[in-house]
């Protein structure tokens, strides 16, 4: 029996999830939205249509008879931004890919002394505010004599990236059932075959989306970077961080939307793979 | 000379908390060639873990497994020639049925050719002939169970372990699959280790039964033997029912046994392993009592029970009744209800229970 | 049995190997340099950055209030600072638990097609960039902003309102961004809660606002105190939030410690910020420690 009462909070119930979906969503679709609008000054003040904003990303000159679109940015700049972002998140996902991968199978089918110390040292970089260890990487390496740069940046990002590569693909090794890999020893196959043929079939997807997790996180890394990458390697986030402390333009919005964009798309895909079922 | 020999095998676990627990105390079992053993016990009583010690999952603490001679202690498991069935089949989900049963071949190198054939004939066996491009979750759980005994029997193993196969099976299917697997060991003529708890289970598939208990062997004998001749209390009340009286041996005239209760009630019994003055334990199976009908003496130098029924449970086959017999006992008669007299059988009817004294069987008082 | 060590052996160095990568990355780019940390918060800062290797507590007394001689007189501006930040992490943690804890009843309300699919919705946001994320909040405050532009365009305004570079729109936009760490916890307990307690506690009376305080809100509580804490933490620390919409007003530790070592260079000082900012974060987590041991129910002595 539904009275009316259980009926209204049902209503407001519904009404509220989707004011918190509209909240989530709303400031991202008005950056998409005027991202396209013509308007240099006043980014709320819809003028009209443009697509001039994405052209002079790339363009870096002014597009004609458009004197607002000039954008100080030299392409190469750009360019290379990128290439730095994806060089890192690329080389430092993978390699906590590997790192976490194994950590994940040593904790999860070995009985050691020390388990629970490094159940708990696992659990410290994603709890340590990124600011803490940005400065602890930066006094480390200009002690040590590490020139600041990309190397640097790849070893920091994956110090923390680990920890979430391990946490992802520890829940799929826990979701896995253990048996299947007594079986495949019980049919003749020795740790190596059961790994590559067994183990590592089950737990793919939890290692691809750890991995695409790495990659969206490292990407977008802006602390950790801030305080490690020295003077000769920026990434896309630095960048970006340079360009709004200098004040807003009309290409910061589009470059965003392309980031988001991307992000977006790699994050669905991530999500996905993850949500499939055993 | 056993087959596969399991000598004085010894496991400890250690508990969260700190403590140990004995999960395997000294077993010693000699495994036959070609037979059926039923590892049979309550939960916990060591039956898996010895399991996965033959399979090599677990290591032993102390003791041997010798097979051929041969000590497997240093042997890991993908090297010992046991296959398992699993309790939840353990079936590869990321492969076809055909790629399960073909993966042992394949790991052992064995030709694509051969495999394929060797794969179809095990499938073949098992009843799934055209099942082999399928996945294992599009399958049922008794399908599932011939998968994962196919996956097993195509590679000739010497033992197939097989770790409570039947227990995720609804009740029809299980009694299927129970005279499946006995046929089927026959086929094969491999020695099969079968774990369960359930004692009609066991009795039904068996050659031998070894009853464990808290880590030890309590019995290793026929089903019959330990059905009617149960070595101690454990395994009288865990396989089937069993009245209980405890008692001192009172008098002895050949294999016939007259014992003193404490209450002073005497009973009978068939032994020769006692002497006046032991303590022991008579065991009466339900199915050995009988309500005497009025006019019945029943056997003559054999006291019968008095008793007032309390209640009566009708059963299909027979009759239930739980009936008081004085000092706080109760007696369970499994009563044939075609019987004549049952009619009188009603709660609160005084009646007399007769048995024979062949079908008392003594256990001693004092038994692990 | 020497067969027995053998086995033994093989797993040992399976073990090695497989716990080596993340022990040698762990140890030396981690612990280390936050041992090193705690070392330099007791150094004295060099006259043109770097540090002299003598002891100097005076890092943490510049901070608390031991200053160094008897001249200087004692500033409370960096507890006034970190008392802020503090209040700013707090007042994030109580808007955006207000915010998801609906929510996620919300969701698991949903029939099971749209739960996955509001799942991935909500889910989707905290991998789209931070930087991005803020920025749209930037436009959105702006005073020539959508707000103010809508507020005027509607007649309620006549002057631009001053909401950018201020608390408030610093909370807003930590908030914001920290959403998706509050909901995911706070959903996944509202998940397993088991509705028949909910209609129990009803059958037996209970009023439902008791209901709620008596069943829905201890059942739920852990799930809130996870999305807690874990939106405390960056919250405390954060800089980059207050540097794009605090602008110049509003300060927060993580601000000053950015400064410490990026322009006046005083690295012992920073160090010691930071790890004020550490302690914080490791009372939070013993205090939760502490608790979550005794709910599990350990047995009185």
């Amino acid at each position: 029996m539904k009275n009316k009462r259980q009926m209204l909070w049902s209503a407001l119930l519904k009404g509220y999830g989707v004011l918190f979906l509209v909240f989530l969503y709303l400031p991202l679709g008005l950056i998409v939205a005027f991202s396209f609008n013509a308007n240099p000054i006043n980014v709320a003040e819809w003028t009209g249509f443009t697509l001039d904003w994405y052209a002079t990303i790339f363009q870096g000159a002014s597009v004609e008879g458009n004197f607002d679109a000039a954008f100080t940015e030299s392409p190469e700049r750009i360019f290379d931004v990128i290439r730095t972002s994806f060089v890192v998140a690329l080389s430092a996902a993978s390699a906590a890919t590997v790192i976490g991968t194994a950590t994940a199978l040593a904790l999860a089918r070995h009985k050691f002394f020390g388990k629970r110390f490094y159940q708990a040292l696992l659990l410290l970089p994603m709890l340590v505010p990124d600011i803490v260890l940005g400065i602890a990487l930066l006094i480390f390496f200009v002690g040590v004599g590490i020139e600041l740069g990309l190397m640097t940046i790849i070893i920091g990002h994956v110090t923390f990236l680990s920890s979430y590569v391990f946490v992802v693909v520890s829940a799929r090794l826990a979701g896995m059932d253990t048996t299947l890999e007594q079986a495949s020893a019980d049919l003749g196959a020795g740790p190596l075959t059961t790994f590559r043929r067994v183990t590592l079939p089950q737990i793919m997807p939890g290692v691809v989306g750890g991995f695409l997790l790495a990659f969206i996180i490292s990407l977008d890394d802006v602390v950790i970077t801030y305080f490690i990458a020295g003077v000769g390697s920026q990434t896309l986030p630095l960048f970006i961080l340079a360009m709004m402390r200098r004040g807003l333009r009309p290409q910061i919005t589009a470059l965003a939307v392309l980031i988001l964009l991307f992000s977006l798309i790699v994050a669905s895909i991530g999500l996905i793979l993850r949500n499939r079922k055993p | 000379m056993g087959f596969l020999q399991i000598l004085s095998a010894r496991k400890v676990y250690q508990t969260p908390e700190g403590s140990s627990v004995q999960a395997l105390d000294d077993v010693t079992i000699n495994i036959r060639n070609n037979e059926f053993l039923t590892l049979l016990g309550p939960s916990g009583c060591g039956k898996t873990t010895l399991l996965k010690c033959i399979a090599g999952f677990e290591d032993l603490d102390g003791g041997d497994l010798i097979l051929a001679s041969k000590s497997l202690r240093s042997v890991p498991p993908h090297k010992r020639p046991f296959n398992t069935v699993f309790q939840n089949y353990a079936l590869f989900p990321h492969m076809t049925v055909e790629q399960n049963v073909a993966y042992g071949m394949e790991v052992a190198g064995v030709s694509k050719v051969e495999r394929d054939r060797r794969a179809g004939e095990a499938l073949e066996l098992v009843g799934l002939s055209g099942f082999g491009g399928r996945r294992p979750t599009q399958l049922s759980g008794g399908q599932q169970q011939r998968v994962a005994l196919a996956r097993s029997l195509v590679l000739k193993p010497k033992v197939l372990l097989l770790d409570e196969p039947l227990s995720a099976l609804d009740r029809k299917m299980r009694e299927t699959m129970q005279i499946e697997l006995k046929n089927l060991q026959h086929a094969v003529g491999i020695t099969f280790v079968f774990v369960t708890h359930d004692q009609e289970e066991a009795l039904a598939m068996s050659d031998r039964i070894a009853v464990l208990a808290q880590g030890r062997l309590q019995q290793l004998d026929t089903p019959t033997e330990v059905y009617d001749k149960p070595a101690n209390e454990f395994v009288a009340n865990f396989v089937g029912t069993s009245n209980m009286f405890a008692g001192t041996v009172a008098s002895i005239s050949g294999d016939r046994v007259i014992l003193e209760t404490g209450n002073g009630r005497r009973l009978a019994a068939t032994s020769t392993a006692f002497r006046v003055g032991d303590q022991v334990r008579l065991v009466l199976r339900p199915e050995h009592l009988t309500i005497l009908a009025r006019d019945e003496t029943g056997d003559a130098d054999v006291p019968a029970i008095e008793g007032r029924v309390r209640e009566t449970v009708f059963v299909g086959s027979t009759m239930q009744v739980h009936a008081d017999i004085g000092h706080g006992r109760t007696a369970l008669v499994s009563h044939p209800h075609t019987r004549r007299g049952s009619s009188d059988i009603a709660p609160g009817a005084e009646v007399r229970i007769g048995y024979s004294a062949a079908s008392g069987h003594l256990i001693p008082m004092r038994s692990a | 049995m020497a067969g027995d060590r053998f086995m033994a052996a093989r797993k040992r160095n399976a073990l090695l190997l497989l716990l080596a990568p993340i022990s040698i990355i762990l140890g030396i780019f981690f612990l280390i340099p936050l041992g090193i940390v705690v070392v330099y918060s007791f150094l004295e800062p060099g006259l043109y950055g770097g540090v002299e290797w003598t002891w100097y507590p005076y890092n943490y007394g510049r901070i608390l209030g031991w200053p160094l001689n008897d001249y200087e007189e004692f500033d409370p501006i960096y507890l006034k600072i970190f008392a802020t930040s503090l209040k700013y992490a707090l007042m994030t943690v109580v808007f955006s638990l207000l915010i998801c804890y609906p929510a996620a009843f919300w969701v698991s309300r949903r029939s099971e097609r749209w739960k996955g699919f509001v799942l991935f919705l909500i889910t989707l946001p905290f991998f789209a960039s931070l930087l991005i994320r803020i920025y749209a909040w930037l436009l959105l405050l702006r005073p020539t902003g959508f707000v103010n532009t809508a507020l005027e365009a509607a007649g309620i305004i006549s002057q631009p309102l001053d909401l950018l570079f201020s608390g408030t729109a610093v909370v807003l936009g930590m908030v914001y961004i920290f959403t998706p760490f509050m909901f995911l916890p706070i959903y996944a307990n509202v998940e397993k809660l088991d509705f028949s307690l909910v209609r129990a506690s009803q059958d037996l009376g209970a009023s439902p606002i008791q209901t709620f305080l008596r069943v829905i809100l201890p059942l739920t509580a852990p799930g809130m105190v996870a999305g807690s804490i874990i939106v405390f933490i960056p919250a405390l620390g954060n800089f980059i939030v207050p540097s794009l919409l605090g602008g110049a007003k509003v300060q927060m530790t993580g601000n000053l410690i950015e400064r410490s070592f990026l322009q006046s260079r005083d690295w012992p000082f920073g160090s010691a910020l930071a790890l004020l900012i550490m302690a914080s974060v490791v009372v939070v987590l013993m205090i939760q420690t502490v608790k979550a041991g005794r709910a599990k129910g350990g047995r009185p002595a």
